[in-house]
């Protein structure tokens, strides 16, 4: 064999062995092949179509026109049809009873995670190489310049990933498959409004390409690549979780992440504060860190509250150490307190962030006061929830019911009081949506420095309410690990010495 | 010989349900045992507990010699578990099938086509190898999984109701295939609802209901330990609603129930008192045709330790 043939077999040995598979499965199969067809056919046809509506004296307009064509094409193929197809693939793992066959493989669940993203990637990079001629012939038709197209390929290539790891994750959450039909229509709403929104964001740059030349242009694509960054090791983080042994510890990666974007966000709020002076930038980044941190808040808020037998050999010995770690260990108890202490941080965080970047009090409360408000909804949605949950739920099957109910009953809260408002109020409806269960209609009011007085004392009790109710577990759990670190002291004390 | 496969106390809670009740066992290497038990007995929950699917909730499972619950990576290295849900990827052929798997237990190069080349030949698959895995057979397929199960010769095979579905010609191969897979000195752990596929396979049986061992050992032990004397099997032109009210009458006689079109009991009497029994029983008017004495067989063990009593 020659030495060439040799480095290729060691290198196809080395090679994830999920990705190899999905490789083959994919190049075989119907899915990839038909949609990657037919996305190219209507992309040509639509490049067309824009060129001969040009006529032969194309302008600007029309390169630009051309370039957002074919981006809005592409953009649907990486941005929808491939996270689709990642978690489609995960899908398919339970639904041809090859989970458990993976499970107890060799593979680590990093392995079998990575593997779905590659070989998701590879087919986003299929699509990337195939419409890279197109967006040339965009800037050749001086639609738009290389650096605007860099970045958008980046952005969305970031986009892709973050999507790519968001399906396996979100697939891999429930394995009856009536709840994950409920989970992919979901998910297939979110991906259709990514689409919309990676879209606007191109026709920004594209339409206006002064705005990546200012630094508050490059801030927002930072921050747009740092959220990008966040979700995928957020979605890693579940999936990994998922496909993880019942006896591991699947939790306390999650609780870091959790803990990690409630920091970013105020670490990035406040030097945005400071260096462009605008209240609304600490808003920002919490209001994405809220919607970032809703999924893993409910995940930690409504886990099982024992802790798993191998987690609770390795407590910590020192019952300070025990304590002091105690948000991070498995345990919906331990989740909630967590969650606890990830608001009370993002609170003061801000407040001190902005007392620090603003040096204005009066501004800085205004800001704290609607940041307290995003995390107040989200401790109510995510642990009054787990709290109340953790009193009736027991079994794996009920607490994703939980979990989904909880997600569902977010837009059923903002939009059936509107809905009730419209066809009730005699007025026109225009302020429908002007309740105290649309947190979005709250934070807007108070960062306008209005005080919907009605929907805040509402918010306080829920809260109240969340921790009353959460009070019971949150105090179990810490004696739960104070047992298991006294256990693991005990049997150090007896084992026989070295 | 040597425990490959010990199973010690392990219990498994659903809710409110108790699927696996305190369940103990062991199978040594070269040993087929068969776990029988009626639908919903705790079996496939066992099964996965052992397989490091499941994690008890208390007590633990030993796979030669490391525990499941201390160590699942290390123990699925000594397990092959083929479910009774059998497992397949779309666009998938048996060569890519075996290949994809032999990388997932981190088989390289030259060891890795060596390997999947046994396991082809092992479960006489070589003509196939080219063909889809949705084209193929139930039979097939599961020999298939069992290739795919022994590709990184494991020292315990956990086999769910892996003749379940297949055709005659199918379950001689697939008994035959188990065979050598003990000859080969594994320890495997098969379930079945096919007793008498059990009983010319297995050398011990456990019997399992309600998630709780109603019997294990050696099969002659357990049929032993479930028969009081003798069994004697019995018919009469009366019909067996006579024949049984009639035998309920009578001393030293017990564990009646229906067996083909006659019926079944055990009697405690020696000789003399079964001479008496036979002459009661010709002089009741009954009819009788038959009375012989009975081999007890794995059906009976079944039958007597799980709720199928009679009496």
């Amino acid at each position: 064999m020659s030495t060439q043939a040799t480095m290729t077999e060691r290198l196809g040995d080395r090679l994830n062995p999920i990705l190899v598979k999905e490789v083959r499965q994919a190049l075989r199969g119907k899915y990839f092949r038909v949609l990657f067809w037919i996305t190219l056919l209507v992309g040509t046809l639509i490049g067309l179509g824009v060129i001969a509506e040009a006529g032969s004296e194309p302008s600007i307009e029309t390169g630009r026109v051309f370039f957002m064509t074919i981006f809005g094409v592409l953009s649907a193929a990486v941005h929808c049809f491939v996270p689709f197809s990642a978690f489609l693939s995960t899908s398919a793992e339970w639904d041809e009873n090859t989970y458990d066959l993976l499970i107890i493989s060799n593979l680590r669940p990093r392995q079998i995670v990575q593997g779905k993203l590659l070989s998701a990637l590879i087919q986003a990079l299929l699509y990337y190489s195939t419409f890279g001629p197109f967006l040339v012939f965009a800037f050749l038709l001086n639609g738009i310049d290389l650096g605007s197209v860099a970045v958008i390929l980046a952005g969305s290539f970031a986009l892709c990933i973050a999507l790519t790891l968001s399906g396996v994750a979100a697939s891999s959450l429930a394995s009856n498959k009536i709840l994950r039909v409920v989970i992919m229509a979901l998910f297939g709403l979110g991906l259709m409004a990514v689409w919309g929104m990676s879209l606007g964001l191109a026709a920004a740059i594209t339409f206006e390409p002064q705005v990546l030349r200012s630094i508050e242009g490059q801030v927002a694509f930072v921050v747009f690549l740092t959220a990008a960054l966040v979700l995928a090791l957020l979605a890693n983080a579940v999936a990994l979780a998922r496909f993880a042994h019942e006896e591991e510890n699947r939790s306390t990666p999650l609780r870091v992440i959790a803990t990690v974007i409630v920091v970013f966000a105020t670490l990035w709020g406040t030097w945005l504060v400071a260096e462009f002076g605008a209240g609304e930038a600490m808003m920002g980044c919490q209001a994405a860190a809220v919607l970032l941190s809703f999924l893993p808040w409910l995940l930690l808020s409504t886990e099982p509250e024992e802790l798993p037998r191998r987690t609770s050999a390795s407590a910590p010995r020192s019952r300070v150490l025990a304590l002091l770690q105690a948000a991070y260990i498995p345990g919906g108890g331990r989740g909630a307190l967590l969650c606890f202490l990830l608001g009370a941080l993002a609170v003061s965080g801000s407040l001190l962030g902005m007392r620090f970047a603003s040096g204005s009090l009066p501004i800085a409360l205004d800001v704290t006061v609607a940041v307290a408000a995003m995390y107040a909804y989200l401790l109510v949605f995510s642990t009054l929830a787990g709290g109340i949950g953790a009193y009736f739920v027991r079994r794996a099957s009920a607490r994703l019911v939980l979990r989904i109910a909880v997600v569902v009953a977010v837009p059923v809260l903002i939009i059936v009081p509107s809905l009730m408002a419209i066809f009730l109020d005699s007025n026109d409806g225009s302020d429908a949506f002007s309740h105290g269960f649309n947190p979005f209609y709250v934070v807007y009011a108070l960062g306008q420095g209005e005080r919907p007085t009605l929907a805040l004392v509402g918010l306080a009790l829920a809260v109240a309410l969340s921790l009353v109710v959460n009070a019971p577990r949150v105090y179990s759990g810490l004696c739960e690990i104070l047992a298991a670190s006294r256990t693991v002291r005990t049997k150090g004390t007896d084992a026989p010495a070295a | 010989m040597t425990t490959a496969l010990d199973v010690c106390a392990i219990t498994k809670r659903f809710g409110a349900l108790k699927a696996v009740d305190e369940v103990s066992f062991r199978v040594s290497r070269g040993e087929i045992m068969g776990f029988i038990g009626p639908n919903g007995a705790g079996k496939t929950t066992t099964m996965r507990i052992c397989s490091t699917l499941e994690l008890p909730d208390t007590g633990d499972v030993q796979v030669d010699g490391v525990s499941v619950t201390e160590n699942p990576r290390e123990a699925r290295r000594r397990i092959g578990f083929m479910p009774d849900s059998y497992g397949a990827y779309a666009n998938t052929s048996i060569d890519d099938y075996l290949d994809f798997f032999a990388r997932a237990y981190g088989l390289r190069g030259a060891a890795r086509t060596a390997v999947i080349e046994r396991s082809i030949e092992f479960t006489s698959l070589g003509d196939l190898r080219e063909k889809y895995i949705d084209s193929l057979s139930k039979g097939m397929k599961q020999r298939l999984c069992l290739a795919k199960t022994l590709l990184h010769d494991p020292a315990v095979m956990i086999l769910d109701e892996p003749a379940a579905g297949l055709d005659p010609r199918a379950r001689v191969e697939l008994r035959e295939l188990v065979k050598a897979l003990a000859g080969m000195g594994k320890a495997i752990l098969l379930s079945s609802h096919i007793l008498s596929e059990l009983a010319e396979m297995c050398t011990t049986i456990t019997v399992i209901e309600r998630g709780q061992v109603r019997g294990s050992g050696a099969v002659e032990t357990v049929a032993q330990g479930v028969t009081s004397g003798q069994r004697i099997f019995v018919r009469a032109l009366a019909g067996v609603d006579a024949l049984q009210r009639r035998l309920l009458e009578l001393p030293q006689v017990s564990k009646v129930h229906a067996e083909r079109e006659g019926l079944a009991f055990d009697f405690l009497g020696d000789e003399r008192a079964l001479s008496e029994l036979l002459a009661n029983l010709a002089a009741s008017g009954l009819g009788l045709i038959e009375f012989a004495p009975k081999a007890v067989d794995l059906e009976d063990v079944f039958l007597s330790l799980t709720e199928g009593k009679l009496q």
